[in-house]
């Protein structure tokens, strides 16, 4: 198991992020390690400024002040899609997946892999449900590559979502509240997905609201509140209650 | 998906048999071919609209379009004299054009389609009238553009080559929209356009070439409705056709929501729509009915279709509940809560449901 704060290099760092949107400060000063294998808990009230601190790793928009690097190499992220192709994928809380499309079409949506007909190029599906049927036997779930979305549980969804940030050995996988509107059994399932990505070596980051959760996957629980970060400490350091007190601000910082 | 394609045909042998059986003129060739060539007329421009329905839009200009369309190409090839192969290329330019316009409004200024495509109905009729002071535009006595009236409007072997453009176009588009790349991201901006976005889709692409796409085959039907009437009379040529295009792509098992369709289906819903019309002529029901029988067997069409599948999702969910039930499972959540750690997580736990 990867001890969390050890000397080893981390996938990703941030030192005195900053962000203001016109006069309004959205975050300030917000340093950051993790580590690969690590799960960080990223927690805190609505408008703590978790989302924009995802938002920024993500790519989405750039920061004010500060700088991020990756695998040790300073990093700046025009769109999104930068930040993907350097292996940093975001599980979105509704999971973005479309319905209508297999289990598969999802996992290799904007990726598809193509076989050559003369001038044309077709979409492979014998290699997508291969290679998808592989991935979700990796996360140890039982999702069928040729099962519509539709037709699936919510933590069936997930592994969908999940088995995406694997087809492209993402090295930091955020979760976006990925247990906020599942059923208590699928949570299970949900968080034993996030042990399946820990294994394999890759950098999570779970923001959610739900203490339990966190307290049961993460290594280190990271506190926002107002734009700061308030806290960042081993999840055996602390307890739900220090934490509850740290987001509501009834202890200041920890 | 292949269950509402066989549904379809069956519905629509069904009908024939019936309606044969009642008058047999219905099955005989000349009538056979006649339907041909109306299915293969209607059909090429519902494909496109089918294409514009899946992205989750709708393309209510398209009647207009040939109206507007038809009277430039007859004017460029009786008034100007220009060589049908450039009349032809630049009808099927302004098709592609006038798409290509919709489609921009549509995805970068982020205008609903059906604003923008109703705004071009008004607006291309309008042009059109405006253009000819009303007037109809026809072919003289001379022989312009006979090569390509005779493309348009003839047959090969008796099989009217319309109905040929239509096969052939539905496999081209059939190839585009169910084993190509960009068909596969059709439906999935249909479905949820911002999953599309987060996958990396360039979704505003996608959408705006299905539009095009509609505009370039509205470009191909104009030429062949133009040799067809082989007159254009402003006001009239190409109305309420949007809506043809419409209910066969709808009856063919396209959703108004998106994400959902085939090409299979939008033929299939077409050759219904014709045959519903020529039933009405055949077995001698009044053609002021004819509407009215159109609107109710795709009222009906839908509500079976609706039911159907929410009876299959009923029982799909019966069946998931029955695997899932007997399996019984600790509380490990709450228990996971207390002692910290992932280690306290069962880790052989898979998501099973």
């Amino acid at each position: 198991m990867v001890t969390p704060h050890d000397a080893g290099l981390a996938v990703l760092e941030l030192k005195g992020i900053g962000k203001e949107f016109g006069a309004i400060r959205a975050l300030h000063g917000v340093d950051l390690r993790v580590s690969p294998g690590e799960v960080v808990g990223l927690m805190g009230d609505n408008g703590a400024g978790k989302s924009t601190l995802v938002k920024i790793i993500a790519g989405n928009f750039p920061p004010s002040h500060g700088e991020i690097r990756f695998d040790g190499k300073v990093v700046h992220f025009a769109r999104p899609i930068d930040a993907r192709a350097i292996g940093i994928e975001v599980v979105y809380q509704d999971l973005a997946l479309a319905d209508n499309l297999t289990a598969a079409a999802n996992v290799f949506l904007g990726r598809e892999l193509k076989r050559k007909l003369g001038p044309f190029a077709l979409l492979d599906h014998k290699a997508m449900a291969a290679r998808a049927l592989e991935l979700f036997g990796e996360l140890r779930s039982e999702t069928r590559p040729h099962d519509l979305v539709k037709q699936m549980s919510g933590g069936q969804r997930q592994a969908v979502a999940i088995a995406r940030t694997r087809l492209s050995n993402a090295k930091l996988v955020m979760m976006d509240e990925p247990t906020a509107a599942i059923s208590v059994r699928q949570v299970e399932q949900v968080l034993s997905l996030i042990h399946r990505l820990k294994e394999q070596g890759v950098a999570v980051m779970l923001i959610s609201h739900r203490m339990p959760d966190v307290f049961a996957v993460c290594d280190r629980v990271v506190v926002m509140r107002r734009g700061e970060k308030r806290a960042d400490k081993a999840i055996g350091d602390t307890s739900p209650e220090e934490v509850t007190s740290l987001i509501t601000g009834a202890k200041e910082a920890a | 998906m292949m269950k509402k394609e066989l549904g379809l045909f069956l519905l629509l042998a069904v009908i024939s048999a019936i309606t044969g059986a009642i008058n047999p003129a219905f099955l005989s060739f000349v009538n056979l071919l006649n339907m041909a060539n109306l299915i293969g007329l209607f059909g090429v421009f519902a494909l496109g609209e089918g294409l514009v329905i899946i992205t989750g839009g709708i393309d209510l200009s398209l009647g207009s379009m040939f109206a507007l369309l038809g009277v430039v190409f007859i004017d460029l090839l009786t008034t100007y004299q220009v060589p049908w192969p450039f009349a032809l290329l630049l009808v099927l330019m302004g098709g592609l054009a006038l798409g290509g316009i919709q489609g921009f409004l549509i995805t970068r200024l982020k205008m609903q389609p059906f604003i923008v495509t109703l705004c071009g109905l008004l607006i291309y009729r309008g042009a059109a009238r405006y253009y000819t002071s009303d007037s109809t535009r026809g072919f003289g006595y001379g022989d312009e553009a006979s090569t390509l009236s005779n493309i348009a409007s003839g047959n090969v072997a008796g099989i009217p080559n319309t109905f040929i453009f239509l096969i052939i176009l539905a496999v081209v588009l059939g190839v585009l929209l169910h084993r190509s790349v960009y068909g596969r991201w059709l439906y999935a901006v249909g479905k949820n356009e911002e999953a599309a976005r987060y996958s990396g889709i360039r979704t505003n692409l996608v959408i705006a070439t299905a539009y095009v796409i509609s505009g370039g085959l509205a470009g191909v039907s104009t030429v062949l409705f133009v040799f067809y009437t082989n007159s254009v009379s402003p006001s009239s040529f190409g109305n309420f056709y949007e809506l043809y295009a419409i209910a066969a792509a709808v009856l063919g098992g396209c959703s108004l929501r998106g994400g959902e369709g085939s090409i299979l289906g939008i033929v299939l819903g077409t050759a219904l729509l014709q045959v519903l019309q020529n039933l009405v002529n055949i077995l001698g029901i009044p053609n002021s009915l004819n509407f009215a029988v159109m609107g109710t067997v795709i009222l009906i069409g839908v509500l079976a279709d609706q039911q159907l599948q929410a009876r299959r999702r009923r029982k799909a969910a019966l069946a998931g509940l029955a695997r899932t039930a007997p399996r019984s499972r600790e509380t490990t959540i709450l228990q996971n809560a207390s002692p910290r750690g992932a280690s306290a997580l069962p880790t052989s736990a898979g998501d099973q449901a």
